[in-house]
């Protein structure tokens, strides 16, 4: 069963493009990560989805209700935690969850637990929170009541690795006892963390949808090397899944590795003497234009995924 | 309705609320005491002195100056105290709907399970609410500290002025939700309410001195504010209810309406 299906879901703001023709599915007790750059679409069709923005066309259904404007009864079942945290800055983090208690009919059976895990001190008016600390009462205000279907606009922005790893820590706790997240990010490496498909999304437009294994095969690590003794510059040339290599002096290489040919990398670079390594992954738009190229011609999205270079 | 989101309206407010309701308590107590200082036979021959353009400009022809009624009007509640109740309207409904949106809480409340004509309506009744609060402030002090002062409001006359307030102020809050309704910016929805409440003032104004602006006099909601007229015993034209009923009642369907359809992120 799926929790989340789209229908060409496009909304447009005047002439601006919003999302176009977005036609998706979150199966039921997934975590779906729907990825993409700034301003490509994400958090406007996360609205559409809880009836906060109308459609220019399309249609769509959450946990099996058809959207609308007026969905109360369905915003029940969802937690949502938006990607640009704004609560009452004058009003403390207790008010704000007695405003949610009130009205859920109740306080969430996670609230305590979450408080003690995110170490939160709900005491604090909003204006003195951290960025970081207005997170996490935003993910306390939406996971608190322990709903059926989660959905994160980018959850770990503004937080420290540490509560990084306990939002995604509690995600995992949540999708094993049967919730389903939907979870927004264009930070590669957290969808890649906590997903298990992933949506690909483009100015607008959804480029591609993939498992989140076939994802990791499409990872690129900028590489630069430093030799202890000038070497050949041909080093790496005849390894698979290297391009853009470049030699700068006697002693210096730079290189793009795709997917898994870091191994084989490793493994040359082995045969000579090595002062300094440094290996960073690429950003989201280098893995866009080189994996999900759209087409200028027609002006429709191609994902090129599986096109990989040998 | 929802009272969780009532609660939290009036504690989101409540500084500006009491600002607003102290400030006119203090001035509606500061001009009930100034009354026999100034009243009487030496504010008639200070009237009297008056270009009648002066006049004009404190409120309209319609009232006798030199009565206790005339008094109120000029000094107090043709003038500042629209100004003051108008303001504190504005910034009111202007947070209602397009504030909450500009400011980005609206995605926060609406996230909730709460449907969009609950909430409207709420701040509907949350408005209301607030109108009766500042007419209180208004005019209790008046008919309470008055028989000090030589005022003596008789018990309808202080219940016709009450409501006739209360209208005046229906008619202005109701336009203020809906233009909070239509805009994204609570600031541009004040504004705008501002730019016609000033329109009608000058309107009023030019139409005192010059026939050329009384084509407006029918739907001008300042020209028919004449609490002068009620403290005096007398009667204010019935369209002046009308007109405020209907304003209000229209635009705050309206408000509820446009809500219920409109993008709120």
């Amino acid at each position: 069963m799926d929790v989340i299906t789209t229908r060409g879901l496009t909304k447009f703001y005047g002439k601006t493009r919003g999302v176009e023709s977005l036609s998706m599915s979150v199966p039921a007790g997934s975590v779906y990560g729907f990825l993409g750059p700034n301003g490509a679409g994400k958090t406007t069709t996360i609205r559409c989805l809880l009836g906060m923005l109308k459609p220019t066309a399309g249609d769509a259904e959450v946990l099996g209700e058809r959207i609308t404007l007026d969905g109360a009864a369905l915003r029940r079942r969802i937690g949502y935690v938006a990607g640009e945290v704004n609560l009452y800055e004058r009003q403390t983090g207790r008010w704000h969850l007695d405003y949610v208690a009130g009205f859920r009919g109740g306080r969430g059976v996670l609230e305590a637990e979450l408080l003690e895990r995110f170490d939160f001190d709900p005491g604090r008016k909003v204006k003195e929170l951290s960025k970081g600390n207005k997170q996490k009462l935003a993910l306390i205000l939406g996971m608190a009541h322990d709903p059926e279907l989660l959905i994160l606009d980018e959850p770990t922005s503004g937080l420290d690795p540490l509560n990084q790893e306990a939002v995604y820590a509690v995600i995992d706790e949540r999708v094993a006892a049967g919730r389903t997240v939907f979870l927004s990010s264009h930070v590669l490496s957290e969808v890649e963390r906590v997903c298990s498909r992933v949506g690909i999304i483009r100015s607008g437009r959804l480029a591609a949808e993939e498992d989140v294994r076939s994802l990791l095969g499409k990872r690129l690590r900028d590489l630069t090397v430093t030799f202890a003794r000038p070497v050949q510059p041909a080093l790496l040339d005849d390894v698979i899944g290297v391009d853009s290599v470049m030699v700068l002096g006697e002693t210096q290489l730079t290189a793009r590795i795709k997917g898994d040919a870091i191994d084989a990398v490793i493994k040359r670079l082995a045969s000579v003497e090595i002062s300094d390594l440094r290996i960073s992954h690429a950003s989201l738009e280098d893995v866009f234009l080189e994996f999900y190229r759209h087409t200028d011609a027609d002006d429709e999205p191609r994902a090129v995924a599986g096109r990989e270079e040998a | 309705m929802s009272w969780t989101l009532l609660r939290g309206t009036f504690t989101q407010r409540r500084t500006s609320i009491l600002w607003y309701s102290v400030s006119l308590i203090a001035y509606s107590w500061l001009m009930t005491w100034f009354y026999p200082q100034i009243g009487g036979g030496q504010y008639a021959d200070l009237i009297e002195n008056m270009p009648p353009e002066m006049l004009a400009l404190f409120g309209g022809t319609e009232v006798d100056f030199a009565t206790l009624g005339g008094y109120f009007q000029t000094e107090y509640l043709g003038l500042m105290w629209m100004l003051i109740v108008a303001s504190a309207l504005i910034i009111f409904a202007g947070k209602a709907f397009a504030g909450e949106i500009g400011a980005g809480t609206m995605e926060f409340v609406l996230a909730q399970p709460i449907s969009r004509v609950r909430f409207a309506i709420t701040r509907v009744v949350a408005l209301l609410i607030y109108i009766v609060v500042l007419a209180a402030a208004s005019f209790v002090p008046i008919a309470l500290f008055g028989p000090s002062y030589d005022i003596n409001l008789s018990a309808a006359v202080f219940g016709k002025l009450f409501a006739f307030g209360c209208m005046f102020m229906f008619a202005v809050g109701g336009f203020s939700l809906l233009m909070s309704s239509l805009f994204r910016d609570g600031g541009r929805a004040g504004a705008i309410t501002a730019g016609v409440m000033g329109t009608f003032w000058i309107a009023d104004l030019v139409s005192n001195v010059s026939e050329a602006a009384e084509v407006i006099d029918p739907i001008n909601i300042v020209t028919y504010w004449q609490p002068g007229k009620i403290i005096n015993g007398d009667a204010v034209a019935p369209e002046a209810w009308w007109i405020y009923g209907v304003i209000g009642v229209v635009s705050l369907i309206a408000s509820v309406l446009v809500f219920r359809r409109r993008d709120v992120a």
